[in-house]
Order: structure tokens, then C-alpha cells, then sequence
């Protein structure tokens, strides 16, 4: 009988990035417009989640506040948008149905891309903090994940989900680098993803109303020939 | 063979009897809990015994297109899926048999019992059978490199394939010390979904063309032979089932041969086994039967988890 | 050694006597006794020559000169014997088959010739292999490139033969010519055509060491029919009858195998230095896609002698594997584990040619009593032809890697390996080998699905033609021969020392020999066991089961009846051939999951009872066909590509005679300024 051995810090942060990783995964293998919202919300309440576990580890207090401030605006209001949108669209068949890049194949290119993401932070000399260390590749790994939901996926709303999985790529990049920029910052940062994903919203459902779809497909048309 | 007694080579039979005789009551359990949750009364958890015996007194009728094939198919199938149990610590942290064969051989062994399985369900010459046994080549082909994949994440953090050396090194360790084992049993238990048959992959409950796979290879078989069948599927299930708690539960081992300890142990590794299928049960409650071409997403997400999970090891 | 000496003649005498009685008794009654009895006798006698070299202490050394032209060696190692010993079993199992099997060309006009052919393409394989000499080696190397071209195109009638054994002339020729220069570069740095030369000499730059690895490489390659170079290899091996198939396939691939381990393991011995990481790498790179490429391609093959084919691409893939992880762990000082897949790779060598020995051979039988190789108008032939059911299922269990035959064994082998590669110092060198496994476990479980096909269709079920419904068991001789490479399946799959001694003593490798009941096992870095495997074992576990099942089943369930019926038909009656699963629907789920490399299309033509009503359905024609992209997209375009060049340069061809003086005059005045300025420098 093995005595069961208490998990360290450095532990729990690996686990952590282990949950992250997994929620972003949940992004790629989605098909459903909601599910993708969904697998979203839990991305960000685990990344609250993180972040939470970064201040706990570093001491830094203002970490909590901005914890609390991602679980409020990005995996609850944000959501509750694109709800909304998509709830109103008119399209009946709210599925990814034929992505540019195969659901079996983006699962495996986004493992790659991970593959990638942590030899990657491997070469960058900033790895010295344990926090750095374990969570710059999944930062970097969420940032490729998301640009690769971009390219793959042919519906609008994936398009700005993927936008979002970059957005918070970035932002556990940047806590886990800076620990915490200045609140004030924070606050404006939020704040413009909420205008973001506000116009991107409204963006969409003229697309729905113009062209009956969120085929972004259509959007060639646009160009000018 | 090297330096075991009498004794444990006793109890390393004892463990794969354990799995093998043990093997339809986990398939009751699970039944009754599906039935619950569906708001059924369901029947009796020893029902499958009932079952299996009942079969085997009953005369049988073969299909007069099928050969050899069709008639020792049961029997190689048994055979291979049950000797693949004697690799399998249970109560012990080690089989005595282990030296004589690693995971690899167990994975062989299934292979060989599905091999003649996917035969017989040609060999009857009705497309119920070809339609089962094709389905099986697509998702067994998939299935190979999740599992090869995850064996080797497995074999990289306890330090072996031998199963004896991977259980007692992961019962010297914590699963949250690993992360890269999480990867690892996420997709060990999607490989146990598909590779017994459950639901997002396979309904074994249905005799419907559109959902099944594994019943439809079999569909021809009857009497004494079905119940080889269903039983070595149950084996199997079985097996996979004790392997996962191996691995990733690794509480309560026996330490000391003696037999309360031994008493202790068993109940302990039924009440894990149970635990397990009664979350496997609840899973499969929960979800439904995926289109056979949305199968290979799902193996795809088992395959980059244990990519992933190599990954945390080398870096 | 006067006893080999001795040896290797009495296996040409009988060679020679094979072909030349299979000239003179052309047409008589017993010709293929004439034939194929000395050949048997010859193979026999080379296994004995390679076992006495592999197992005798003393040097593995015969030599003699005849002092004209060039000196003809013959140099006889461990790893030569190894290769002997490969030609011999299969030949002599091959040979008993052809005492049958040629009887099937008996009407034909030349029908000695193909038993002359047969004679000197193996005489022309054990040369190859024991020549010590650059010169020699080229030469014998080219007859048995054309002896098997011959060979390829003996059933000429058949346009598409005489295409594919040209396809095969050009890449044969190829591969050749990438030998030659790798070769001719030796020879500018040691200044002599003699093997020995090659192997004594210690400096050469690192640069054209690595190109004439690579040149070796790509030629042997070539021959073995690595991807994307393969593409003769499915077309020319089905085409030959098919005891020639058996042995392209399972002895002629390996003589390419045997120039690799020639040129890179003995020429320059690969050492512990990182410089051959790449190559390394570059080998299990193009291993990997060999296989993988092999095994999907013949996982939806309807011709059961191309899917073989492809098949056995699909092996030296697993070879290559084997042979690139050897290197890689050479480079960084992991000598066990070097020797380890050095030993997998060579097993499977070995393994190959047996089991693929035995799948043409049985193939070819099917052909003889059906006299067709597409599987879709097959089936049930496991109750007219038993036996040959029996060693095809035998083949295919081992091919695929089941226990307890020998493809498990070499397979298992080639797993550790790559799974040791834990131990290599180079994350990005580990996490890419990881990946490596992907490949080879996709390849292990297509190609339990391309057997579970080709067997399935072939062998069970109802007869889909009026061909497989009349056919009927395989003459004696024919059972025979491939009851001996079955039975060698078996043998090395339960005791698998042997093979593996064989193969240590062969190459001199450091590694401990046991007895043959000997466990394998593999200890990791802190000395426990890693893995183990023992075969014995395993059987007696499997027996034991299987006597306490047959017990139980038998006391619980007492005796019962078995009464036989037709199949369960929904209550629809009217089950047909027709209903079965064919082998294109069966492979379909696999085709469409990698559509990329097929481009599966489906033609569909309905006819309509009245063109109005759409629901009423006359017929339905479904033409399903697959392409295969590298034929299409790489060779199509290459060849488009140079026509269009030629066509170009043809211009230049213009008839006129005073042209054609125009260009000598333009050829010896560009000669003289080179000459000049060459002086001048």
C-alpha cells in the first residue's frame, strides 16, 4: 500500500496546465456552435482558474482581482453574448459541417502545434520562474491552437471563438511573464475584448441577415476584382 | 523461468481465475446500472452466469456456407483473450508470469482473438457479418497507434512494458506527481471504450445495422460458441478494466502474502474494477452512438492526448 | 576450407545443370523434374554452406583468384552466409513448388525457358552476394536484373506484363546506376575495385563518405523498393509467375537489403559519432512512409498478387526501420540498443522472406487452380482448397505480427527498439522517434485489416465466380513447398532463438547466445526488466487454458448437438454470392478515412423502369475505383515533364545531313577550348 504522496506547487501547476490544455482541446473537437461557446466558458473559467493559482503561488494579490475579473467578463458575459447571437441567427443547422481542415486532422495538427509550442519555449531564455516554465508553452500552445481554429473552421462564430482562444493565450502570457501588468491596464484590456466581441457580434448577424450564413466563404466576395 | 515459488505461481492463477470468473459480474453490474439510470428494474447482476450457462447446454446451429473458421473461431478466441489475463497483477503488485509475456503480448493476444473474429464474421457469408467485420478493420486499424502511443507514454514513465514492472513502479507513485500520465489515462480510456465495444463507438445493446459492430461479427453464432464468445468479450473488457485501475489506481496492493491481506486485496480490486464499470456504465448513459466516421475524431483526440503525454515526459 | 570451396562448386554445377537440362528437355513429358530437382539440390546445399560459415569458429574467409582481367573473389562472412542462408530456404522451397507449379505453362511454346531463367536468377543471387569485388559484384548484380526481367515479362501475351517489366527496367536500371556511382566514388578515394579495399580504408572525407552512403542508399533503395522510388515493385512482382514472385519478393528485396548493410554497416563501420544521426534519421524517415504508404495502397488492391506487392513494401519499410534506429543509436554510444534493432531489423529480414515466400507461393496456387488473381471473383475456396487455406492464414498470422508466429517476434523486437529510443540525448531527436511509432502501429493495424481482407475474401464465404466454385486443391509438390516455409513460420514464432542466434553468430554481434527456450528480455537503464517475452512460455499458457476451457465447457455444458442450416437472411430467403461483402465495399470505411491517398470515386449509373418515376429502380451500376496518387501525381507529371523536354531537344534531330556535321564541328571546337583553357589552368 503506497502512502499517498501530498502534490507540491509545482505539481499543481503542471495539473493546471494539464486541465487548460485539455479545454482548449475541446475547443478543436467541437462541432456544434454552442459547444464551442461552451468549451470556451470552461477554456476561461479553468484559466481563471490559473491565474488564481499563479497569485497563490507568487503572492501577488492584484492576480486575484484580475482572476475574478476574467471569470466575470470572459466566461460570463462574453459567452452570454454570443449566445445570444447565436441563438438569433437564422442559419437552421448551427454546425461546423465541412471545416477546411478535418476534425481528426486538426486534433492531431493541434497536438503537433503543442509538440511545437513547447520546444519553442524551450529555446527562449526567459524560463527561469517555475510559473514561466511551465505555463509559457501552454500560452504559446493556446495562441497557435486559436490562429489554427482560424484557419481551418469555415463559420464566422468559430472564426471569433479561435480570436478569443488567442486573446487568452496572450493574456496568460502576459500574467505569466509580467505577473500581473497594472490593474488599470487589465481593466482596459477586458474592456476592449468586450467592445470586440460586441461589434464582432453585430458584424455577424448582418453577415446572417445578408447572406443567410456565417459562411465566411461569402466574405470573398468582397474582394474587389 | 525465474526464481517464483509454488506459492505465487498458486496465486498468479488465482488472479487471472479472479479475472476471468469475475469477468460476466462486472457485465451484470454494469447492466443493472444502465438499467437504473434508464429507469428500468433491469436484470439480476449475475444474470450474464445464468446466461452463459444456459448456452452452453444448448445445442447450436451453424451456418451451412461457414468452415473450420467459424467453429474454432470461439474457442482461439477464448483461448488467446484468457491467457492474456495471466499478464495481469490483480491483488498482487506483480504476475509471476510476467516474465513470459509484456503489454505488447496481451495487445497481440487480443489482436489474434479479433483477427479470427473479423474472419468469422466473413466466413458466414451474409453482409451482416462483412458489415461488421469491415467496421472492425476501420476502428481496430485507428485504433492501433492511440494505443501504441499510449502504451509508449506508459512504458516511459513507469519504466517498461512489462506489466508487472509498470505496476509496481506506478504503485510507487502519486498520479498528480506525472501530469504527462493524465494525458495517458485519458486516452487509455477512450482506447477502453472503443476497444470494448461502448457506446460512442459501438452499441452493444442494439441489433441494429446502422450502430453495430462488434454483435453483427457474431450475430451468426449460437449454443456453446456464443457463450465462448460473449464471455471472452467480457474477458476482455475485464482485463482492460483491471489494467486501467493498475495504472492509474494503484491503491491497495497486497504487500504481504498472507490471507487476510490477500482477502482484503481482492475486495479492494473489486470494489475499484466495480467503481470503474459503474462509471463506464454512467458514461455510456450519458452519450450517444457517434456516426462510424466521427469514430476517428475521437481516436484522433485519444492519439494527440498521448502525444501530448510524451511530450511532458521529454520536456 | 577446402570443404566450401568444394561447396560452392558443386551449387554452381547443380545451378548450371538446372538450366541446361531446362533447355535440352524442352517439351518432354518430365522436364520440370530436370529443372527444378537440381535447383532443389543447390539450394539445399547453399544452406548448408551458410550454416557451416555462420556457425564455424574458424575464419569466415574462402578466396580465389582467377589472375586475368579482374580479380573474381569470393568472399564469404557472417553476413553473406546470413543472405545465403535466405536464398537457399526460399529457393529450395520454391524449387519443390515448381514441380507442380510450371506444369501450368506446359502448353506454352517456351516453356523450358522459364526453368533456365529460374536456374540462373538464383545463381545469379548467390553471386551477388558472395563477390568481393566492384566489378563482379555489378555484374552478377545485372544479370540478376535481367534474368528477373525476363522473368517479369515470360507471359508476354499479356500486354500489360511487357509494360510493367519495362517499368521495372528503368527503375532496376536506376537504382543501378545510383549503386555505380556510389561505387565509382569509393573507388576515386581508395583506388581499387576490391570490396576489401573499401572496408580497410580509414580515411575518407566525412562529405563524400555521406554521399556515397546516400547514393548507396537511394540505388539499394530502389531495388528494394523504398517510396517513393516502389513504383515498379507492385507492377513487376505480380506479373512474374508466381515462384518467381516468391522470389523477387521475398529474396531479391533482400539482396537490396543486403548491399545496404554491406555498403553502410561493414564499408564504413558506423561509429559513435553524431555525423550519422541524419542518416539515421533519413532511414527511419523514409521507412516510416515506405510503410505506410505499402499498406495502404495494398489494403485496397483487388489483385491478391499486387496487394502481396505492395505488402512487401510495406515490410522493408519495417526493415528500414529497424536498420535507421541501429544507426541512430550507434551515433550516440547506445551499443545494446544498436545491436537490439540492428537484430529486430534483421529478423524481420529474415522473417519476411519466409512468410512472403509462402503468401506468393500460395497466391500462385490460387491463380493455378482458378486461374485468376482478383479476389472479387474469389471466395470459398477454404473448402475446395484446405491446405492451401491453412498456409495462407499461417502466412497472414505472421505477416500481420500475431503471436505465436514470427512476424510477432520481429515486430515486438522493432517496438523496443523504438521504444528505447527514450535513452537517445536529444529531446528533439526522442519526441520525433516517438512520433515515429504513430506510423508503424498504423502500419501493423492496416495490415492486420489488409490480411483479415485478402483472406477473408479470398478464402470464406461463397464462391463470388463459376472460377472459385470449380477450383480444386493444389498438387502435392506444390503443398509441400509451402508447407516447409510454413512450418519455418511456426518454428522461428515458438522459438525464436534460433533465428536470433543465427543472426548474432552471422554478424558477430555483441550479444549473449542462449538456448533456444531462452527468455527474451530487455533491461532499461536502472536494470529492471523492461520488457520479456518467451515464446515457449506463452504456448504452454495457451495450451494450458486451452486443455482447462475445453474442461470446463465440456463439464458445464455436457454434450450437444451442432445441426447445420442456412444462414440467418432477416426471413428474406434468397441469400446469393451477390449479397456477400465484397472486398471493395469491405476496405470502403478505411478508403474514405484516407481519401487522399486513393481519391476514391464512385460511379453511379441508374436505369429507371419508366424515366418519369425516379423510385422505381431498374439497375444500379457502381463502378468504385481508387487512384494511386503516386503513379498519377509524381510519376505522371515527371514523365510528362522530361517528354516535353525531349521533345524539345528532339528538334535538333532534323535529318539534314550538313546539320549534323554542324554539331560535330560544334562538339570538337568546344572540346579543344576546354582542352585549351584546361592547360592554361
Amino acid at each position: 500500500m503506497s502512502d499517498l504522496i501530498l502534490p507540491t506547487q509545482i505539481d499543481l501547476l503542471h495539473v493546471s496546465a494539464v486541465i487548460l490544455l485539455v479545454a482548449t482541446f475541446g475547443i478543436v473537437v467541437r462541432r456544434g456552435f454552442s459547444d464551442w461557446l461552451h468549451a470556451y466558458r470552461y477554456q476561461t473559467i479553468i484559466l481563471a482558474g490559473v491565474v488564481a493559482l499563479i497569485a497563490f503561488v507568487t503572492g501577488i494579490w492584484e492576480l486575484y482581482i484580475v482572476s475574478a475579473l476574467t471569470l466575470g467578463i470572459k466566461a460570463i458575459v462574453i459567452p452570454k453574448v454570443l449566445f445570444y447571437v447565436t441563438k438569433k441567427l437564422d442559419s437552421p443547422i448551427k454546425l461546423e459541417i465541412n471545416p477546411y481542415v478535418s476534425l481528426r486532422i486538426s486534433v492531431i495538427v493541434s497536438a503537433l502545434l503543442v509538440t511545437m509550442s513547447y520546444f519553442m519555449a524551450l529555446q527562449l531564455p526567459i524560463s527561469s520562474d517555475k510559473t514561466i516554465a511551465v505555463f509559457l508553452p501552454v500560452s504559446f500552445s493556446l495562441f497557435f491552437i486559436g490562429l489554427f481554429i482560424i484557419i481551418s473552421r469555415r463559420k464566422a462564430l468559430n472564426q471569433i471563438v479561435g480570436l478569443l482562444t488567442i486573446e487568452n493565450g496572450l493574456f496568460l502570457f502576459a500574467v505569466v511573464v509580467t505577473h500581473g501588468f497594472s490593474l488599470v491596464i487589465e481593466i482596459g484590456l477586458m474592456a476592449d475584448i468586450l467592445v470586440g466581441v460586441v461589434i464582432s457580434s453585430i458584424l455577424l448577424f448582418r453577415m446572417s441577415r445578408t447572406f443567410d450564413s456565417i459562411d465566411i466563404k461569402n466574405l470573398e466576395s468582397l474582394r474587389d476584382d | 523461468m525465474s526464481d517464483f515459488s509454488m506459492l505465487e505461481y498458486g496465486l498468479g492463477t488465482l488472479q487471472a481465475l479472479l479475472i476471468i470468473v469475475l469477468s460476466p459480474l462486472i457485465v451484470g453490474v454494469m447492466r443493472k446500472i444502465k438499467a437504473k439510470s434508464q429507469k428500468r428494474t433491469g436484470s439480476g447482476i449475475f444474470q450474464p452466469y445464468y446466461d452463459i450457462i444456459k448456452l452452453l447446454r444448448k445445442d447450436e446451429i451453424v451456418s451451412d456456407q461457414s468452415s473450420w473458421i467459424f467453429r474454432y473461431t470461439p474457442w482461439i478466441n477464448f483461448v488467446s483473450t484468457a491467457s492474456a489475463a495471466f499478464f495481469i497483477p490483480v491483488f498482487l503488485v506483480y504476475s509471476p508470469f510476467g516474465v513470459v509475456g509484456d503489454i505488447l503480448l496481451v495487445v497481440g493476444l487480443f489482436a489474434l482473438g479479433r483477427f479470427f473474429t473479423m474472419l468469422a464474421g466473413l466466413d458466414v457469408a451474409s453482409s451482416f457479418g462483412g458489415l461488421g467485420s469491415s467496421r472492425e478493420m476501420m476502428v481496430s486499424a485507428l485504433l492501433e497507434p492511440a494505443l501504441f502511443m499510449t502504451i509508449f507514454v506508459i512504458a516511459l514513465f513507469y519504466g517498461g512494458t512489462n506489466i508487472s514492472t509498470i505496476v509496481s513502479s506506478a504503485n510507487d507513485m502519486s498520479i498528480l506527481i506525472v501530469p504527462g500520465v493524465l494525458f495517458a489515462l485519458i486516452a487509455f480510456f477512450i482506447i477502453m471504450m472503443a476497444e470494448t465495444g461502448k457506446l460512442p463507438f459501438d452499441n452493444p445493446s442494439t441489433h441494429l445495422e446502422l450502430t453495430m459492430i462488434h454483435e453483427s461479427m457474431i450475430l451468426e453464432y449460437s449454443g456453446k460458441n456464443l457463450a465462448l464468445m460473449e464471455w471472452s468479450h467480457a474477458i476482455k473488457q475485464m482485463i482492460l478494466f483491471t489494467l486501467f485501475v493498475d495504472i492509474f489506481f494503484t491503491w491497495n496492493f497486497v504487500e504481504q502474502i498472507s490471507l487476510v491481506g490477500i482477502s482484503i486485496g481482492i475486495l479492494f480490486f473489486i470494489a475499484k474494477v466495480s467503481a470503474l464499470a459503474s462509471f463506464t456504465a454512467f458514461i455510456e448513459t450519458r452519450v450517444a452512438k457517434w456516426r462510424l466516421f466521427r469514430v476517428s475524431d475521437l481516436i484522433a483526440m485519444a492519439i494527440s492526448s498521448s502525444m501530448i503525454g510524451v511530450i511532458f515526459f521529454f520536456l | 576450407m577446402v570443404e566450401n570451396l568444394f561447396l560452392i562448386c558443386a551449387i554452381f554445377a547443380f545451378f548450371s545443370l538446372g538450366a541446361t537440362l531446362g533447355l535440352l528437355t524442352r517439351g518432354h513429358k518430365y522436364h520440370s523434374y530436370f529443372t527444378y530437382i537440381p535447383s532443389s539440390f543447390a539450394s539445399f546445399l547453399t544452406i548448408t554452406l551458410s550454416l557451416i560459415i555462420i556457425f564455424s569458429e574458424s575464419t569466415h574467409l574462402t578466396f580465389f583468384n582467377i589472375q586475368h582481367l579482374f580479380d573474381f573473389e569470393i568472399f564469404i562472412d557472417g553476413v553473406s552466409a546470413f543472405f545465403l542462408l535466405i536464398i537457399g530456404l526460399i529457393s529450395f522451397a520454391v524449387s519443390i513448388y515448381s514441380l507442380s507449379y510450371s506444369k501450368k505453362f506446359d502448353d506454352k511454346k517456351n516453356n523450358s525457358a522459364l526453368g533456365m531463367l529460374f536456374n540462373v536468377f538464383i545463381i545469379s543471387m548467390v553471386l551477388v552476394v558472395i563477390s568481393n569485388n566492384v566489378f563482379f559484384f555489378l555484374i552478377f548484380w545485372e544479370l540478376m536484373s535481367l534474368t528477373s526481367f525476363f522473368l517479369v515479362i515470360y507471359e508476354h501475351e499479356n500486354k500489360n506484363n511487357l509494360k510493367s517489366g519495362l517499368t521495372y527496367l528503368v527503375m532496376t536500371h536506376l537504382g543501378t546506376g545510383f549503386i555505380f556511382a556510389s561505387f565509382i566514388l569509393m573507388y576515386t578515394q581508395t583506388g581499387s575495385f576490391s570490396f576489401d579495399s573499401f572496408r580497410d580504408i580509414t580515411i575518407i572525407p566525412q562529405h563524400v563518405k555521406d554521399i556515397a552512403f546516400v547514393l548507396a542508399f537511394v540505388g539499394f533503395g530502389t531495388k528494394a523498393g523504398m517510396v517513393p522510388l516502389h513504383i515498379w515493385l507492385p507492377k513487376a512482382h505480380p506479373s512474374a509467375p508466381s515462384n518467381v514472385s516468391a522470389l523477387m519478393s521475398a529474396v531479391m528485396l533482400k539482396i537490396a537489403i543486403y548491399g545496404i548493410v554491406r555498403c553502410i554497416f561493414d564499408f564504413n563501420a558506423v561509429d559513435g559519432s553524431t555525423d550519422y544521426v541524419w542518416l539515421g534519421m533519413g532511414m527511419i524517415i523514409i521507412g516510416s512512409i515506405s510503410a505506410l504508404v505499402g499498406i495502404l495502397y495494398a489494403l485496397v488492391e483487388n489483385d491478391i498478387k499486387r496487394a502481396l506487392a505492395f505488402s512487401s513494401i510495406e515490410n522493408v519499410g519495417i526493415i528500414f526501420i529497424g536498420l535507421g534506429l541501429s544507426i541512430v543509436f550507434a551515433a550516440f554510444h547506445l551499443q545494446a540498443l544498436s545491436v537490439l534493432a540492428f537484430i529486430a531489423s534483421m529478423f524481420h529480414v529474415l522473417n519476411h522472406s519466409i512468410f512472403k515466400g509462402l503468401l506468393f507461393m500460395t497466391a500462385g496456387s490460387i491463380h493455378y487452380s482458378t486461374h485468376t488473381k482478383n479476389i472479387e471473383e474469389l471466395g470459398g475456396l477454404i473448402k475446395k482448397m484446405p491446405w492451401t487455406a491453412m498456409m495462407f492464414l499461417i502466412g497472414s498470422i505472421a505477416i500481420i505480427g500475431l503471436p505465436p508466429l514470427n512476424g510477432f517476434i520481429s515486430e515486438w523486437l522493432t517496438l523496443q527498439s523504438l521504444l528505447a529510443v527514450f535513452q537517445i540525448p536529444s529531446n528533439i531527436l526522442q519526441v520525433s522517434l516517438a512520433f515515429a511509432i504513430l506510423a508503424f502501429a498504423l502500419t501493423i493495424g492496416l495490415a492486420g485489416a489488409t490480411f483479415v481482407r485478402l483472406f477473408g475474401i479470398t478464402f470464406l464465404s461463397k464462391g463470388r465466380s463459376t472460377k472459385a466454385v470449380n477450383a480444386i486443391e493444389v498438387p502435392k509438390f506444390m503443398l509441400i513447398g509451402k508447407a516447409i516455409l510454413a512450418s519455418s513460420c511456426i518454428l522461428l514464432g515458438i522459438l525464436p532463438f534460433i533465428g536470433m542466434n543465427l543472426i548474432v553468430s552471422a554478424f558477430n554481434l555483441p550479444y549473449m547466445s542462449s538456448s533456444p527456450f531462452e527468455t527474451i528480455s530487455i533491461t532499461n537503464t536502472t536494470d529492471s526488466n523492461f520488457a520479456s517475452l518467451m515464446m515457449p512460455g506463452v504456448l504452454v499458457i495457451l495450451a494450458s487454458v486451452f486443455v482447462g476451457v475445453f474442461v470446463v465447457v465440456r463439464i458445464i455444458g455436457g454434450k450437444t448437438k451442432t445441426i447445420k442450416y442456412g444462414t440467418w437472411d432477416c426471413g428474406f430467403g434468397n441469400l446469393s454470392e451477390k449479397t456477400q461483402y465484397t472486398a471493395t465495399s469491405l476496405a470502403d470505411p478505411i478508403r474514405r478515412i484516407f481519401g487522399v491517398f486513393y481519391k476514391p470515386h464512385n460511379d453511379i449509373d441508374v436505369d429507371f423502369y419508366t424515366k418519369e418515376n425516379s423510385y422505381f429502380k431498374k439497375s444500379i451500376h457502381v463502378i468504385s475505383t481508387t487512384k494511386n496518387v503516386f503513379d498519377e501525381k509524381m510519376y505522371g507529371k515527371t514523365i510528362s515533364g522530361s517528354l516535353f523536354v525531349l521533345n524539345k531537344i528532339r528538334k535538333i534531330q532534323s535529318g539534314k545531313v550538313n546539320a549534323y556535321i554542324l554539331y560535330i564541328m560544334i562538339t570538337l571546337i568546344a572540346l579543344l577550348l576546354f582542352v585549351g583553357f584546361g592547360a592554361h589552368e
